[in-house]
């Protein structure tokens, strides 16, 4: 009898010049990232599901593989490295020297629905600053992230561009635009993050409708007033993109604030997130939503960057303080995450044939 | 990954229902997509008055080419959008070529509360999606074509399809039994290629609003 070589949907074996590319790229982050002096954790694969549920978000429970151990213990599979460092670290805190600077690499296995650009199994590598609070530790870990981008991209003649945002910055504006209506609200992320003109014109109160176009057009708004509270963190991340803009060699840098819109900094983001109940334009909503809404554990400045010429994000991160808190621990912390498969083929090469395409980066969840 | 920042902004075009509304309205809007005046056997067609290349597929697959970016933008109808399921941006959609998606069948009423059918599509998503909330349940049978003729065979006692004037219908002995949602041609956007030509694409949408090509 011979046996089958195919895998389940999602997953892929790298032999060969594949493997070895994706070894090369990790060889050259790792030594980078040990050199600006953060040094590696490395984490299992298997956890229990019960520190976690405090996070959890109805989509991110959906792509959870738990099971129930033969002790009776329900436990899941690494389904994203920060939540999971986050929960290791926050009872430790008080023995630990901050801040503390660590990178991880390895899989996160979520299920995915069989559609464009979405896998299963996920190599990512990733790096985490604790204790370093505000703008300091935000621009650290963003020189870092840009830093390993462009070392990657030296020389192959592809660009970067870097999407900046804020978590929360269109909270007002959204809440605003539909009226306190919670569906109306999800609607409008929706439509915003899908830069849906139509969609915004249908379902927000007049008024609001211009500053929203405004936005999904431009990215940011001509008046930064109309984002409230969130003006002046927006105002500061245009400084800071200027000022990375000017040393960043091939890198596009933009703050674009409709791109991330889904990074709600509401602590009940996670009621906002999934599909909408109300009436939207057909094709407005699709059924996985992880770019539009991304993580639900940012609360600052958030990141997502492409690789030239790609077309889906290589890499991304943020501020998530409120992870921590949501652990019961307080600490200031931003991170970042790069798809080694994903970065791998934009760089140049195939690296896990023709389905090892996605990394589900840039859309780190709140599971273990 | 097969796009390029160097390359001219690429549009992809479905061969199909789509291609006529398309290439009205963007040259109402100021294209002139002169390539697409005569036959052509070319795969790619350039279009540098226009600073495009155009690809023209069959329709189902421009969702796919735009999500991976080896288009930057596409028209397609927000039927196969939704069935793609693609993270796409969609910036306009077009006022022309507009259809709705109904339940069709043969008697005059949908299933009783409590029942359970067979009901035949092209569009499953769309299909679970639509009898998720219904009293009512149906297996999903998905097929490749000519849809109307599931409930006329008893293949199934419903269908979900587009409808546009509904004579094909009347002529069958079909009734829609109800219209689920308006279908649309809608521009579609990579979100990458949104950043590296926003400026570019936020032109063109100005002008397909000012011309009254998208709503």
């Amino acid at each position: 009898m011979r046996i089958s070589a195919a895998l389940p949907h999602g997953v892929s074996a790298l032999f060969a010049d594949s493997a070895r590319r994706r070894r090369a790229l990790e060889t050259v982050l790792v030594e980078h990232l040990e050199r600006a002096g953060f040094e590696e954790a490395v984490l299992p694969i298997i956890d229990y599901l019960e520190p976690y549920e405090p996070l959890l978000t109805p989509a991110s429970r959906r792509e959870l593989y738990q099971f129930v151990d033969r002790d009776g213990e329900l436990l899941a599979l690494r389904a994203d490295f920060t939540p999971m460092l986050a929960r290791l670290v926050a009872p430790r805190l008080d023995s630990l020297d901050l801040p503390l600077a660590v990178f991880y690499r390895g899989d996160v296995v979520r299920f995915q629905e069989e559609r464009p650009g979405r896998l299963r199994e996920l190599y990512q590598l990733g790096a985490e600053l604790l204790g370093v609070p505000g703008a300091a530790g935000e621009e650290r870990m963003l020189r870092l992230f840009l830093d390993l981008l462009g070392q990657m991209a030296n020389g192959t003649g592809r660009s970067i561009d870097l999407v900046l945002g804020v978590a929360g910055a269109v909270d007002r504006l959204l809440e605003e635009s539909a009226d306190g209506d919670l569906e109306r609200r999800r609607a409008l992320t929706v439509a915003l993050a899908r830069r849906d003109r139509d969609a915004i014109r249908s379902v927000a109160i007049r008024r609001c409708v211009p500053a929203l176009l405004d936005l999904a057009e431009a990215g940011v708004p001509e008046d930064l007033d109309v984002l409230g509270a969130a003006a002046p963190r927006v105002a500061a991340l245009l400084a800071l993109r200027d000022r990375l803009a000017e040393e960043a060699d091939g890198v596009r840098l933009t703050v674009d604030l409709a791109e991330l819109a889904g990074q709600s900094s509401a602590p009940s983001s996670a009621a906002l997130t999934g599909r909408p109940e109300i009436s939207l334009p057909a094709g407005s909503a699709a059924e996985g939503e992880d770019v539009v809404w991304g993580r639900s554990y940012y609360d600052g400045t958030v990141f997502r960057a492409y690789l030239g010429g790609g077309a889906l994000p290589i890499g991304g991160g943020g501020r998530y303080d409120r992870l921590f808190r949501v652990l019961g621990a307080e600490v200031p912390a931003v991170g970042f995450s790069l798809g080694l498969d994903r970065l791998s083929r934009g760089l140049g090469g195939v690296a896990g044939g023709d389905a090892a395409d996605e990394d589900g980066v840039g859309d780190r969840e709140a599971a273990p | 990954m097969t796009g390029s920042d160097r390359r001219p902004i690429r549009l992809a075009l479905g061969k199909g229902r789509n291609l006529a509304v398309a290439l009205d309205g963007f040259r109402r809007a100021g294209l002139e997509l002169a390539a697409l005046d005569g036959p052509s056997r070319r795969l790619i067609l350039p279009a540098p008055e226009d600073g495009l290349e155009v690809l023209l597929l069959k329709d189902a697959d421009v969702p796919l080419y735009v999500t991976y970016g080896t288009a930057d933008l596409g028209v397609v109808g927000s039927d196969l959008l939704s069935e793609s399921d693609g993270d796409l941006l969609v910036p306009a959609r077009f006022r022309a070529g507009r259809s709705r998606m109904a339940l069709i069948g043969r008697a005059g009423a949908l299933p009783r509360p409590g029942s359970q059918v067979r009901l035949a599509t092209k569009y499953p998503r769309t299909a679970r999606r639509i009898v998720a909330p219904r009293p009512w349940g149906a297996e999903i049978l998905e097929l490749s074509g000519s849809v109307e003729l599931a409930p006329l065979l008893d293949l199934a006692e419903l269908a979900l399809d587009i409808v546009q004037t509904g004579t094909t219908l009347r002529e069958n002995g079909l009734v829609e039994l109800e219209a689920v949602e308006e279908v649309t041609p809608c521009l579609v956007a990579n979100r990458a290629s949104f950043l590296r030509h926003r400026r570019w694409i936020n032109d063109l949408v100005r002008r397909l609003e000012e011309t009254e090509v998208v709503a």
